[in-house]
């Protein structure tokens, strides 16, 4: 019996080896492992043998059956590995690919969406008011005189009924202030109207974003340091920021904010009309009259606000020359901003 | 670490409420993770004696026990006091005092009454203390003192009720690692007395045995002290003294080694236990034995109090005799120099550990013990001898003998007192309240702090007192040794505010809420499904012209437009009042500029006049055209059609999960049969349809020369903000069975519509049915005039079971029934 077991295991290894597809294979394993196979048969002629020779030569046999399964497995392995390497071809990797459908927002957006993300960061929140406004909310109350040029037919646009379109984002502030006790810490982007002709650098709607920031001991030192953290995230780090004397009605003192020109990095170029420094907003610390009018107690509290003008910013980020292209919503620009925004 | 209410209140009065009591603790820094309440048992589980026991014949383990029960009044009471209890415990033998529970005894785990037990009857059980609660010991039944009278009060003997409190120590506090110290927390926080027990008075040595002891590693063993006991007798521990550390969680082993463990749960501190017969000399012949403290040799094996063999590398400290290690140094002793019931001398050991080392001895070995658990968290080394006096009392007391010589102490660089200095104002600045300096004071001394008086603050542990003013600003305390985690300023107002309670310190701004965070967001989202949809945000102005909505078809003057004063031209004169004109404004102008495939939205307000004023609403609307895809040599293009623009508007509904349905529409500028409403709970929130082409004529459009159906979208984000709100996602459990799909084709009448037979099929078995899908429809002359053909992808699963090809196949029989039936139709 030992002698047909060698016999068997000589072959199996040829008729393995000569396998050639997935088929082939089950049908060797089958001859040499299967119910009729000789390898099976041996080991119900077991019983013939000696009691003390069955379990040596029951091992040969699992040794056999082991040698064979191992084989079947090795010759498997390289039929598909060979099958596996057949499937390769060679690709013109120049052809184009499928392109994806997505679409793009719109540059205003996504630089409004930024200014958003920077402040939610910062812990603010986000507030929200109407564009069609009433005189109090966006002069009286902003300590705006009932004669301040600024609420002429040519600066204001008025609707039938005694509303305007509000000039500023401010009005939010008021109407945070009228509902909200101190501590505040908002932003209010949106719409805003001033009654300007359309041209490079003027539209009649545009957007804002106001900040304002209520608590104790709030101080143009905490302005500043909004200011910088703001220009840092938004332009980078190597971006420097400063305040400087202005009027405004409802700031007290009022300043306007630059920041160091980023085409030039601040040594002057025609962007920045060679100043080295480009003009972001205007900013200050809150009025009292402001205070008085939303009834905080300037005494307890102070505050500071500033406001950012969304399509200046897009401008100077984007290189865009001229505000009127913003609002033509042309395919070939608006597909130029579609990888910029998460 | 497990303590026991009922020891804890040997150190200090505490209040009666346990839940209280745990709060207390938790807030006082030391978490209560885990409470167990061990209730009273009733009175009629007593103390018994065993009488008499034998073999329950045919059983190997049965005995059948007369049990006598003194007084107590039993109707199955014999003449001699006993009645018959049937036991299985190995150790249950006569002449036994053990703990019986009479039938009608409601214990923690079970009701005891009469059982007949192999055909015997027995009126009661004899109680292991698993079973009366008091411990996880369920090896055999607990075995009272012999001199316990039958009838003895159990919960009396057991102090019951009682509360065990598992409690988590961090890892800088070692000095909470005994009762004492959870005590002296307590009394700080409760302003109450710690009772300490009394400084133990010891008796003059009169024994006559001696000892060498060479500290070879003072930087690993900074004081190692060592006492004999000559002439003790080892013997189990009394009642009281077992039951402490079984309900701390510890195996009672005998008088000696049990003491070691009570005084380490009493103050922090491990102690350990040599026989002192079974220790060496370093020189043959000595007259005395020796402990060396020293380093292992690399390969020195230890057979340690587990019985398993370890190999030392040579890094560790060990406690050596004159030959061999007999203890892993503050982890654990050596088999053969333990404590046995043949032990008659013994040399207590209290010892200080450097913490680094037995840190990495115990990692290393994979040994963690409660000693090597407390060495870790840094101990000092002032109390070793103090901890030893206390086991030595109770050695004396319990176990008997003699002292033999004075303390054996080594101690070559006795810790230096430190001092720290606290600004009552840093307290304000860090925690936001203020404590007075007289609390202040209060608490630190209850902590063993010593006040030494005002003076200059200076950072971090000073080993001098600076000259004390009355004017200083900082208040100088000497830091007790124990607290080896108080090293700055920062750590004692740690302290003040944990005792002082943080429930305390003031929340001074609550947040505003504002923002309204779901509206901002929802508006987010549905530009974000948009641009994903491939669609191009567009902005246009807020102004318009009556005009355009003329253009739509509708009537300007039955329009509520905000009108304006000043406008800048008739383009610009009233407010919009819809986004459509712009989009087809803006649709035009890319048509003109040469692009097709157009797909353009935006999200904006329209201000509508209303007769209380006005309002601002939000709005979605977007227009497409073109194909479906970017252009691509691999794919032949297809129109955007009204199924791609359901599909887009119904992926956004889904995205704010609101359920919807969809109903007929008509719009001035859509085609009627081609356009639709979706409503949710009877709101509209929005359409799909395609723009007539007389109204893109308008815009100088011409759809049939472009050959480009122009298809709109308009919602109402609004109120799917306001839809979306409340909605909260829950997670469904995933079936753990597999699902089976089939597919179904058959002729439906034309008149007959596929939500039709969708609804019909479902009402079926909503169940079994997770999903139908649609994957063909399809018409030709082959078909039945008035037919066409669908085909239906089913998907079943069951989430009890595995679903059996008989149910599917019933089930699918009853589709087909259904649809035959009741919808005429013809199965392919």
């Amino acid at each position: 019996m030992q002698n047909q077991l060698a016999a068997m295991l000589q072959d199996a290894a040829l008729k393995i080896a000569a396998c050639q597809t997935a088929n082939d294979i089950l049908n060797t394993k089958a001859n040499y492992l299967g119910k009729k196979s000789l390898l099976n048969s041996l080991y119900s002629r077991m019983r013939e043998l000696e009691p003390s020779e069955r379990p040596a030569f029951g091992n040969l046999l699992n040794e056999a059956r082991q040698k064979i399964e191992a084989l079947l497995n090795e010759r498997n392995n390289a039929i598909k590995e060979k099958s596996w390497q057949a499937s390769s071809r060679s690709l013109d990797y120049t052809m184009p690919g499928v392109p994806g459908a997505r679409g793009g927002y719109h540059p205003l957006t996504i630089v409004k969406r930024e200014v958003d993300e920077v402040f939610l960061s910062l812990g603010f929140e986000i507030a929200e008011g109407p564009d069609i406004e009433d005189e109090f909310h966006n002069f009286d109350a902003l300590n705006t005189p009932a004669d301040h040029p600024s609420r002429n037919l040519a600066d204001t646009f008025y609707l039938e009924g005694g509303k305007l379109l509000r000039t500023q984002t401010s009005t939010v502030q008021i109407r945070v202030m009228e509902k909200h006790k101190p501590p505040i810490r908002i932003i209010s982007p949106g719409r805003c109207y001033r009654n300007d002709k359309p041209d490079p650098s003027h539209s009649p709607v545009f957007t804002q974003v106001e900040a304002l920031v209520v608590d104790k001991g709030i101080s143009m030192s905490d302005l500043k340091d909004t200011l910088q953290n703001f220009a840092v995230i938004m332009f980078g780090s190597q971006v420097k920021s400063r305040i400087r004397p202005h009027f405004f009605p409802f700031t007290e003192p009022s300043a306007e904010m630059d920041i160091s020109c980023m085409v030039c990095g601040g040594t002057g170029c025609r962007v920045c009309k060679q100043s080295g420094w480009l003009e972001l907003g205007g900013a200050g610390m809150v009025d009292p009259n402001v205070f008085d009018a939303v009834g905080i107690d300037s005494e307890l509290y102070t505050g500071f606000a500033f406001g950012l003008g969304i399509e200046r910013i897009a401008m100077l980020k984007y290189n865009i020359p001229d505000m009127r292209i913003l609002f033509e919503n042309d395919l070939r620009m608006l597909s130029q901003f579609r990888g910029e925004l998460q | 670490m497990k303590i026991a209410l009922s020891w804890l209140k040997n150190y200090i009065d505490l209040p009666e409420n346990i839940d209280e009591l745990a709060e207390l603790l938790t807030f006082a820094g030391i978490e209560v993770e885990a409470l167990t309440r061990l209730e009273a048992v009733p009175k009629s589980v007593i103390a018994a004696k065993v009488v008499s026991a034998e073999r329950v014949p045919k059983t190997d383990h049965l005995q059948l026990c007369r049990v006598d029960i003194g007084s107590y009044d039993y109707p199955e009471k014999a003449e001699d006091n006993t009645i018959q209890v049937i036991c299985g415990a190995a150790n249950c033998h006569s002449g036994m005092m053990a703990v019986l529970a009479l039938p009608g005894s409601k214990l923690a785990e079970m009701d005891i009454k009469v059982a007949k037990i192999r055909g015997v009857v027995s009126h009661g059980m004899l109680c292991s203390e698993r079973e009366l609660g008091i411990s996880e010991n369920h090896a055999g039944i607990i075995e009272l003192p012999a001199q316990t009278p039958i009838g003895a009060d159990i919960n009396e003997l057991y102090e019951l009720p009682d509360a065990i409190f598992e409690l988590e120590i961090t890892p800088n506090r070692s000095d909470l690692l005994g009762y004492k110290g959870i005590a002296r927390d307590l009394a700080a926080k409760l302003a109450r007395t710690l009772k300490e027990p009394a400084t133990p008075e010891l008796p003059v040595a009169t024994g006559d045995l001696k000892l060498g002891l060479y500290n070879e590693e003072p930087g690993l063993c900074p004081r190692y002290t060592a006492r004999i006991i000559q002439g003790v007798k080892i013997a189990q521990s009394p009642l009281w003294l077992k039951l402490k550390l079984i309900k701390s969680g510890l195996r009672p082993i005998n008088n000696v080694v049990d003491i070691t463990n009570f005084v380490m749960y009493e103050t922090g501190q491990p102690l350990h236990a040599f026989d002192f017969k079974l220790l060496t000399s370093r020189e043959a012949g000595a007259a005395h034995p020796d402990i060396v403290v020293r380093k292992a040799y690399p390969q020195e094996e230890i057979v340690a109090l587990d019985g398993k063999n370890y190999i030392l590398d040579g890094d560790e400290l060990v406690i050596a005799d004159g030959k061999k290690a007999s203890a892993i140094a503050g982890v654990m002793g050596s088999e053969y120099s333990g404590i046995t019931f043949e032990t008659r001398n013994i040399v207590l050991e209290s010892a200080t550990f450097f913490p680094g080392s037995v840190r990495k001895t115990s990692y290393k070995h994979k040994i963690s013990t409660d000693s090597s658990y407390r060495f870790e968290r840094h101990l000092s080394a002032e109390y070793a001898d103090k901890v030893s006096a206390r086991a030595t009392e109770l050695i004396l007391k319990l176990a008997g003998g003699e002292l033999a010589g004075e303390l054996y102490d080594s101690y070559p660089q006795p810790e230096v007192r430190k001092y720290i200095s606290v600004r009552p104002a840093r307290f304000e600045l860090l925690i936001g309240y203020t404590l007075s300096d007289t609390e202040i004071k209060d608490y630190l001394q209850k902590l063993d702090f010593e006040y030494k008086g005002k003076g200059r603050h200076q950072k971090g542990l000073v080993e001098s007192l600076p000259a004390l003013e009355d004017k200083g600003e900082a208040h100088y305390y000497a830091v007790p040794a124990y607290r080896k985690d108080i090293s700055r300023e920062a750590d004692v107002l740690e302290e003040l505010a944990r005792l002082s309670g943080y429930d305390k310190v003031p929340q001074i701004t609550l947040p505003q809420q504002i923002m309204d965070r779901h509206a901002y967001y929802a508006k987010r989202k549905a530009m974000q499904h948009l641009v994903a949809w491939g669609a191009y945000e567009t902005l246009n102005y807020s102004f318009s012209d009556p005009k355009q909505m003329q253009k739509l078809g509708f009537e300007p003057e039955t329009l509520p437009f905000m009108k304006l004063i000043n406008p800048q031209s008739q383009l610009h004169s009233v407010m919009r009042v819809s986004l459509v004109p712009q989009l087809l404004d803006n649709l035009a102008y890319n048509l003109n500029h040469g692009a097709r495939d157009i797909r353009l939205f935006e999200q904006g307000k329209v201000y509508l006049k209303t007769a209380e004023g006005h309002e601002e609403p939000t709005k979605l609307a977007a227009i497409f055209c073109g194909s479906r895809m970017p252009g691509h040599w691999q794919s032949k293009p297809q129109a955007i059609d009204f199924y791609w623009l359901k599909g887009c508007f119904e992926a956004l509904l889904a995205e704010y999960g609101i359920a919807t349905e969809i109903r007929s529409f008509q719009s001035p500028y859509q085609m009627d049969s081609e356009s639709f409403a979706y409503y949710a709970q009877d709101s509209f929130v929005g359409s799909i349809g395609r723009i007539k082409p007389a109204v893109l004529a308008k815009w100088d459009i011409d759809s049939s020369s472009l050959k480009q159906e122009v298809w709109l979208l308009e919602a109402e984000t609004d109120i799917l903000a306001e839809l979306s709100r409340n909605k909260e996602l829950k997670f469904q459990p995933l079936s753990r069975f597999p699902a089976v799909s089939r597919d179904l084709s058959f002729l439906a009448p034309e008149n007959i519509s596929f939500g039709e037979l969708k609804s019909a099929i479902l009402a079926l078995d909503s169940n079994l049915i997770q999903a139908i899908e649609l994957f063909d429809e399809y018409r030709s002359k082959q078909i039945a005039e008035g037919f066409r053909s669908l085909s239906l992808h089913f998907v079943l699963q069951d989430q009890e079971k595995t679903l059996t090809d008989e149910a599917v196949e019933h089930l699918m029989a009853r589709v087909q029934k259904t649809l035959i039936e009741k919808y005429e139709i013809k199965m392919r």
